[in-house]
């Protein structure tokens, strides 16, 4: 099958310090990827880098068979790839329903909406699945930070991603909100969304992805299923040192 | 009882709604009270910065870009107004549309070149058009007057009364018709655009375009109100351009309280009142006033609105209670 994202040789600097180098992924229908590295491995600049939010030095981003390199994101998002943020930060003042709703408007999601369609219903039902539809009406600042990251996916699969990219969606969770977001995740790849996940807590990630990207410095050191990458003494290594003999 | 009755605060919508309507039906049944010409002139000063405060708020109060120069909408259109009426006998049913029209094509061009670029470039730039205009007025004392600026232009109406009416009708279909803006899914995209814009771009929306349309908008209407109050006043001058009336406008939103279209109105009116009120005082009314706006920004931030609305949400929570 074809490969619905591909990333080539991707690069970013910033100043003297090389954040991406050379990076490649090739991701295909209802594939679950993650990608992980330590911390300031360059896991959010890959995807600031696929997004459109910083444009490469080089490389190219080609989404199902078109360009996509020098978009700029909302453009990307219309396109079928829309992310969450890491530190999510959305619009605070707002209620959860209308965060979604937001997404709603959107050219990608109001053409795939018939007219007679609410864009209301349609973010409801997004809450729904999330499990956020009775918070529907509370403002997002009094959101939990739990319940914040399941807003913050809703309001991406409203765009009707085909890929939806998750940026570090377990960081600052407990057990409980990271089994309520692993669950929500494992749900929406049943339906067969297509995700990449970047995350530098391993054990959450690793019971959900099929196949792990492990990148240091910006530079991708291996690629396998998790049981391989658990295995390899790189990222052994990178993650906890190389062993003193 | 379905759950989503109130989702989008609609008995709050209808509320305000039926407010507005009072409001408009008390602009239109003052002059029966308020017969004073002096007193309707301050009237339709207050009418004119409600337009304007509230036609500002759309963009700067909604997305968070402050405009700096709305005086260069409000005078170019007002000076373009009394040109065509001086030199081709336009009347200002004429006049006042084109004077809109010129405006939004000046928000076109000021609003893409700025406003795809985030930060202080737009305030910048908007400072930096309504400086020119009126140093451009200040200088061409041949074409547009200089420091004289221009007089006999064709009056609005026949008598004071009737451009109360004129400028009462015009606040309050503005008023209406940006309160709708602001509660529609345009408003709401605007809203999200001043609470995180990348949030919004991540959200597939394309901030630009309707930052642009946004500002378009509000420089229309302020380009039709500078056109009326050029043949209000029957003269254009410099000072129609000058910083200090961007600055005044700006101020009646704050203090009022911004994005909200309301806040501006009660900014504009409190604003006028109190400056008008304070004139048997001479210099010391300047004092006064500034000290007045400094005191409301620090007691309340949010402004008046914000104030009003807890206020009011505080006694209807003790009647509730007492209730039960």
């Amino acid at each position: 099958m074809d490969a619905v994202l591909e990333i080539r040789g991707m690069s970013k600097a910033f100043g003297g310090l090389q954040a991406v180098h050379k990076f490649d992924l090739q991701v295909k229908e209802k594939d679950i990827i993650g990608i992980i590295g330590p911390n300031g491995a360059g896991k959010t600049t890959v995807f600031n880098l696929i997004t459109g939010f910083i444009r490469p030095d080089s490389g190219e981003v080609w989404l199902k068979g078109q360009n996509i390199t020098r978009l700029k994101p909302f453009q990307i998002v219309n396109r079928g790839l829309c992310r969450t943020f890491q530190l999510v930060d959305l619009f605070k003042e707002m209620t959860a329903l209308e965060n979604v709703m937001i997404a709603c408007f959107s050219h990608r999601a109001s053409q795939q909406r018939s007219k007679e369609e609410k864009s209301w219903k349609v973010a409801m039902k997004f809450l729904e699945e999330v499990g956020l539809a009775n918070r529907f009406n509370e403002q997002a600042k009094n959101l939990a930070f739990g319940e914040l990251r399941l807003l913050d996916i809703a309001r991406a699969m409203a765009t009707r991603p085909d890929i939806l990219l998750l940026d570090e969606p377990f960081s600052g969770l407990d057990a409980e909100d990271a089994e309520v977001l692993s669950s929500a995740i494992r749900q929406m790849h049943q339906k067969g969304q297509t995700m990449i996940i970047i995350e530098h807590r391993l054990r959450d990630l690793l019971k959900l992805v099929e196949r792990v990207v492990a990148i240091v410095f910006g530079e991708k050191i291996a690629e396998g299923t998790p049981q391989e990458i658990m295995s390899n003494p790189k990222v052994v290594n990178a993650y906890l040192g190389e062993r003193r003999e | 009882m379905n759950r989503y009755e109130d989702m989008f605060g609609l008995r709050v919508f209808y509320r305000r709604l039926i407010g507005l309507a009072i409001f408009s039906a008390i602009v239109l049944l003052a002059p029966l009270v308020v017969e004073d010409l002096y007193y309707l002139e301050i009237l339709f000063l207050c009418h004119y910065y409600v337009i304007l405060a509230s036609s500002w708020d759309l963009l700067s109060g909604f997305t968070g870009n402050i405009n700096f120069g709305h005086a260069f909408f409000i005078a170019g259109a007002g000076y373009a107004g009394a040109l065509l009426n001086l030199h081709l006998g336009w009347q200002p049913w004429l006049t006042l549309p084109i004077g809109g029209l010129i405006a939004a094509l000046f928000g076109l061009l000021v609003g893409t070149v700025t406003l795809r670029l985030k930060g202080p470039y737009f305030a910048s730039v908007t400072f930096c058009f309504g400086t020119l205009l009126y140093k451009l007025f200040m200088v061409s004392s041949k074409s547009l007057g200089g420091e004289e600026g221009l007089s006999g232009i064709s009056s609005l109406t026949d008598s004071p009364l009737g451009n109360y009416y004129f400028s009462g009708l015009f606040m309050v279909a503005v008023i209406f018709v940006l309160y709708f803006i602001s509660k529609s899914s345009f408003g709401l995209i605007l809203r999200s655009i001043g609470e995180n814009e990348t949030a919004s771009e991540g959200s597939g929306i394309n901030t630009t375009f309707y930052k642009v349309v946004a500002f378009i908008i509000s420089a229309t209407i302020a380009g039709v109100a500078g056109a009326m109050y050029a043949h209000a006043q029957m003269h254009v001058g410099p000072e129609m351009a000058h910083d200090s009336l961007s600055a005044l406008v700006l101020m009646m939103a704050v203090v009022g309280g911004m994005g909200s279209i309301i806040g501006p109105i009660m900014g504009a009116y409190l604003l006028t009142l109190v400056n008008e009120s304070l004139r048997f005082m001479g210099e010391l009314r300047l004092l006064i006033y500034s000290g007045a706006v400094v005191a409301v920004i620090f007691f309340a931030p949010k402004g008046l609105l914000d104030i009003f609305t807890r206020g009011i949400r505080r006694a209807v929570g003790q009647e509730r209670e007492k209730a039960v």
